[in-house]
């Protein structure tokens, strides 16, 4: 009595479903390709990092007066990514939603590449990365850094128990099933599946372990977002000194991350060919969370921008000036209006929420979530209370120079590689789960 | 024999710092006695005289250990702020016609490049009388430094005396502090520094911060390499137009650069209506301005 | 005063053309000093030679005076040193060419204390010795007191004993960086000069200020500096005493360690936990 499962009207079974989610599992060619490409950009883009650690990060844009620019944008943006697995396998699934299940594995893997990446883009931005170690030598706790940095790791950390933990009876099926892999991936199922025997007690023990870890996550992940926007509100900069700034982050990073779970949806469903398991439901759900989290995220920016406008404190004029309709309007509204406004309300549209468009509509909100994090770090820095006099004219802007890009496209690149092999060595969609479901229905 | 040796050591640490080099005559010190009946290895190595001028001498004229005692010795220095003092400033908008000298001084005391500023002379309107004023701006060395606050390890610190200084041998160069300072007091050295190559091997002097490192952070340092020989600040001296005041807070004292005349800093502060840049930050700089128009 | 010069620089004609040899006649050459060349002289001279000087002739010893011909030279220079004390002090004075005469901006003894300052920097020099002829030096000697009832500092000149009266004392509360000027009085017929002394200004933690003072009769100079409970103590407070968030880490705010280590410890204990029990795996059953 298998259970219709969307319009296809695809019959599963227990066999069916082990064929279709481990069919992904295997070095085709197409991924070959991919990951070869992957590479070579990633080598075109150490070559130039390799440039930046031999001349310094004057190979950049940055100036004494704009410090911190596409780098540090990006880690937030990163960080901002990698909140998604948290919300997805954790709120909604202590909530109770089990329509989240197939999808949940992809969430954690974007959060785990994010998470592990954004830690490579902090040490891009150092002036002087050889001394990384003086961070745990001589380490502030003072110091929102140091804060950052041990949340940044305890994520990470959480993140890939979080991934793995439900990955262990899935790894063991790998071990079983599947023949003809090379050596190394037999050997890494073999260490990975920690002598798996799927008995009922084994099975208890991680889902009582999974449990602790859902909970645990929830203040983690709100910590991560929060103290990485205190990097900017622990100042007294005008444009970064906000109350709200912690919620505000926060609320962007929901946002930038069901974009980013959606993209990577529609091309895990695509390629893998799981129509039957990650379906137009599933579409349309994480199509209307976004529209939640987005028009949240709509209530954090007019707070943020419309109070120190209505109040135009001499010190916040010429930076809200500058962002409302000054140099840097052009990008601000592109980013607020085309960015966010316009793809929640087409979002709201039901033939938007079909797989194809509300990828499409993804890419967009994920390009301006990553505008969004530029227009928060670098405006703001070009008004400081006093004037820039005695410099050159270079310093009175900031325009990322080639290296820094290269540089920045290399992070995203490792994030794809991580994504992709993650995708190719287990199944993205969990198999004992799927079949837990199965079984359920079948009871009923 | 021990006690001695050690003694020894430490004498010629201090002549090391004191004496080096001074106008020009010997340079020898007295720690090389063990290498005296070595010839000359004709190798050169190059250090700071106690003028800031770059000498170059044998290598065989300094042992080893001498040189690594002077490198923990300038590092210990640096961390230690001068016993007893609180330094001050006061900087007498009135007076600034924008000559630049202090400018000049600083930037070749710190070895900056043009576009690095410890100090800067900045031109500010006066929107009360709409005109404009000259004011020059170097580190505030806040009791309450925001800079410091956020510094992840150490890097920066606040001394006794007052100084806020930098380690650049320490800073990993994350800018967090350039992003934190409210009065842009400090810069990167996004590149090389200046006379990088020249400078190579030139023991770490953390009052002076120099020899510059790239990818790290450097700011006005109050300079606390010639203040702790009772020497006025380099921007202080340079000053032809008497602008600049400094001195200890805790004699009451300021000295003026230009005519050095001393006066109280109390009165001075009280009788002018000094004010400091943007109070209501809470950072309490160490820095006093005087108004640029008397009432 | 510096731009004053800048002006002369420009406005006298350069009458001297490239010859480079100032002549200077013998008698003057053979002029010295009857001021001796103590620390405090060279210390008045660094500060004149700042504020005159420096200009044209660069910081001493780095020998970067201006471009100029002939060049001004640097102070600390071989060739400068192997003058003779009247010469240098004859050139001051006089000026030629694009140097200003100096005789009618400083005395005597300034003039002197900026060659002091010059031969601060020639290891091998020693101060001729002045024949004060004829004159006879007194020689004067001070006591310091204070006289709690008025407030005052107190100096008593005397001279073999006697009461030295007429004698011009000056008094200063020695700064780190300079000398705050109490006054310039001359002693009565007892000897005596009083010098105000704000009780309100800092002392150490007992209430002591340094005090120099000097006084001179002719050539005759005595100078005394004293260190005189003059006025209340002032505690000193360490300015980085305490625990703030601007303190190095080890002086960091209590709460914030514990907090810190807190969360840390119990988030870390959690996932140590479930690390070691997830290699137990294979041993539940």
């Amino acid at each position: 009595m298998a259970k219709v499962r969307n319009e296809n009207t695809v019959l599963l079974s227990e066999e069916k479903i082990e064929r279709d989610l481990l069919s992904n599992i295997n070095w085709s060619n197409k991924f070959k390709i991919w990951f070869g490409f992957l590479t070579a950009l990633l080598v075109v883009c150490l070559w130039f990092y390799v440039l930046q650690l031999r001349k310094g990060l004057g190979v950049t844009g940055m100036n004494d007066i704009v410090s911190w620019g596409i780098y540090i944008s990006n880690f937030v943006f990163f960080i901002a990514a990698a909140l998604i697995g948290m919300l997805i396998s954790s709120v909604l699934g202590m909530i109770g939603y089990t329509w989240i299940k197939p999808i949940s594995r992809i969430a954690e893997i974007i959060a785990v590449a994010f998470a592990m990446v954004a830690g490579i883009v902090i040490i891009t931005d150092m002036g002087r990365p050889d001394r990384l170690h003086h961070v745990l030598l001589y380490g502030r706790i003072q110091s929102p850094i140091i804060w950052d940095i041990s949340v940044v790791m305890t994520y990470l950390m959480l993140s890939l128990l979080l991934l793995y933990i439900p990955l262990i009876p899935d790894i063991s099926l790998c071990k079983e099933k599947l023949t003809g892999l090379p050596k190394f991936q037999k050997k890494l199922y073999k260490v990975l599946s920690l002598g798996w025997a799927g008995n009922e007690a084994q099975y208890k023990t991680i889902k009582r372990y999974f449990k602790i870890l859902l909970i645990l996550i929830i203040p983690v992940a709100l910590a991560i977002h929060t103290v990485t926007s205190w990097l900017f509100a622990m100042t007294l900069r005008t444009g970064w000194d906000s109350p709200i700034f912690g919620p505000y982050f926060v609320s962007g990073a929901f946002v930038a991350g069901c974009a980013a779970v959606l993209i990577a949806m529609y091309f895990i469903q695509k390629n893998y060919k799981l129509q039957a398991y990650i379906t137009d439901m599933h579409f349309d759900r994480m199509a209307k969370l976004l529209v939640l989290v987005s028009l949240v995220y709509v209530y954090f920016n007019i707070n943020e921008i419309l109070v120190p406008a209505y109040k135009f404190k001499p010190s916040e004029v010429k930076h809200i000036g500058n962002l409302l309709y000054g140099h840097d309007s052009l990008l601000f509204w592109l980013v607020q209006g085309g960015g966010l406004i316009v793809p929640f309300m087409l979002l709201m549209i039901p033939k938007m929420r079909k797989p194809l468009p509300a990828m499409l509509i993804s890419v967009v909100i994920l390009v301006a979530a990553w505008f969004k994090r530029y227009v928060i770090v670098v405006p703001t820095q070009l008004e400081p209370y006093l004037p820039i006099q005695n410099v050159p004219e270079s310093f009175h802007s900031y325009m990322p120079t080639l290296p820094e890009i290269a540089i920045t496209v290399g992070t995203l690149v490792m994030v794809l590689m991580i994504i992709s092999v993650l995708t190719k060595l287990f199944p993205v969609v969990p198999v004992w789960e799927m079949k837990e479901e199965l079984l359920e229905e079948q009871h009923q | 024999m021990t006690e001695t040796k050690g003694n020894r050591d430490r004498d010629s640490r201090r002549k090391f710092l004191r004496n080096f080099g001074a106008a020009g005559t010997s340079l020898l010190i007295a720690g090389c006695s063990t290498k005296e009946s070595n010839a000359k290895s004709g190798e050169k190595i190059k250090v700071l005289n106690q003028n800031q001028q770059l000498v170059e001498v044998d290598v065989s004229d300094i042992s080893p250990a001498t040189m690594q005692a002077d490198k923990k010795y300038l590092k210990k220095k640096g961390r230690t702020g001068i016993p007893g003092r609180k330094f001050v400033m006061v900087v007498d908008l009135a007076k600034c016609k924008n000559a630049r000298q202090c400018m000049k001084a600083c930037q070749g005391a710190h070895q900056l490049k043009p576009e690095q500023h410890h100090i800067n002379v900045l031109e500010m309107e006066d929107e009360k009388s709409n005109s404009t004023y000259f004011m020059p701006k170097p580190c505030q060395h806040c009791d309450n430094p925001s800079c410091v606050t956020v510094c992840p390890v150490d890097a920066t610190f606040k001394r006794s005396d007052g100084i806020v200084l930098i380690d650049n041998e320490r800073c990993i160069g994350c800018r967090f502090c350039i992003a934190a300072c409210p009065y842009s007091a400090r810069t990167f050295n996004w590149t090389e520094p200046r006379d990088a190559e020249k400078y190579k091997d030139v023991p770490y002097d953390m009052e002076l911060n120099v020899p510059q490192k790239k990818g790290t952070v450097t700011k006005c340092a109050f300079s606390a390499d010639r203040v702790r020989e009772g020497k006025l600040p380099y921007c202080v001296s340079a000053c032809p137009n008497g602008v600049y005041y400094f001195g200890d807070e805790n004699q009451d004292l300021v000295t003026n650069g230009t005519t050095r005349e001393t006066v109280r800093l109390s009165h001075l502060l009280e009788d002018n209506a000094a004010y400091t840049l943007m109070p209501e930050l809470g950072t309490k700089p160490r820095v006093y301005y005087l108004p640029p128009r008397k009432s | 005063m510096k731009n004053f010069v800048l002006l002369l620089l420009f406005v006298l004609p350069l009458f001297v053309a490239a010859q480079d040899n100032w002549q200077v006649p013998t008698a003057e050459q053979e002029k010295l000093s009857p001021y001796v060349f103590d620390n405090d002289m060279v210390k008045d001279g660094e500060v004149l030679y700042e504020n005159f000087c420096i200009s044209c002739h660069g910081t001493v010893t780095k020998n970067n005076p201006i471009v100029f011909v002939p060049s001004p030279g640097d102070p600390a220079s071989e060739k400068f040193q192997s003058q003779p004390d009247g010469s240098i002090f004859y050139k001051i004075s006089n000026g030629r060419g694009g140097m200003p005469s100096f005789a009618p901006t400083l005395e005597e003894e300034e003039i002197w204390s900026l060659i002091g300052y010059f031969r601060n920097f020639n290891r091998e020099y020693v101060q001729p010795e002045f024949d004060y002829g004829d004159e006879v030096l007194s020689e004067l000697a001070m006591v310091l007191s204070y006289d709690p009832n008025v407030d005052k500092l107190v100096v008593k000149v005397t001279s073999n004993g006697e009461p030295k009266s007429g004698i011009q004392v000056g008094a200063a509360v020695k700064g780190l960086f300079g000398k705050f000027i109490l006054g310039n009085v001359g002693t009565n017929e007892k000897g005596l000069a009083w010098f105000d002394v704000d009780r309100n200004m800092p002392g150490d933690e007992e209430g002591n200020l340094t005090v120099q003072v000097r006084a001179q009769e002719g050539y005759s100079i005595k100078k005394a500096e004293e260190k005189m409970q003059l006025v209340n103590p002032t505690e000193r407070t360490n300015l980085i005493a305490g625990r703030h968030l601007w303190s190095k880490a080890i002086k960091a705010p209590i709460w914030l360690i514990v907090v810190f280590n807190l969360v840390i410890s119990c988030i870390w204990g959690i996932i140590i936990y479930i690390i070691i029990g997830l290699f137990r795996l294979k041993k539940v059953s």
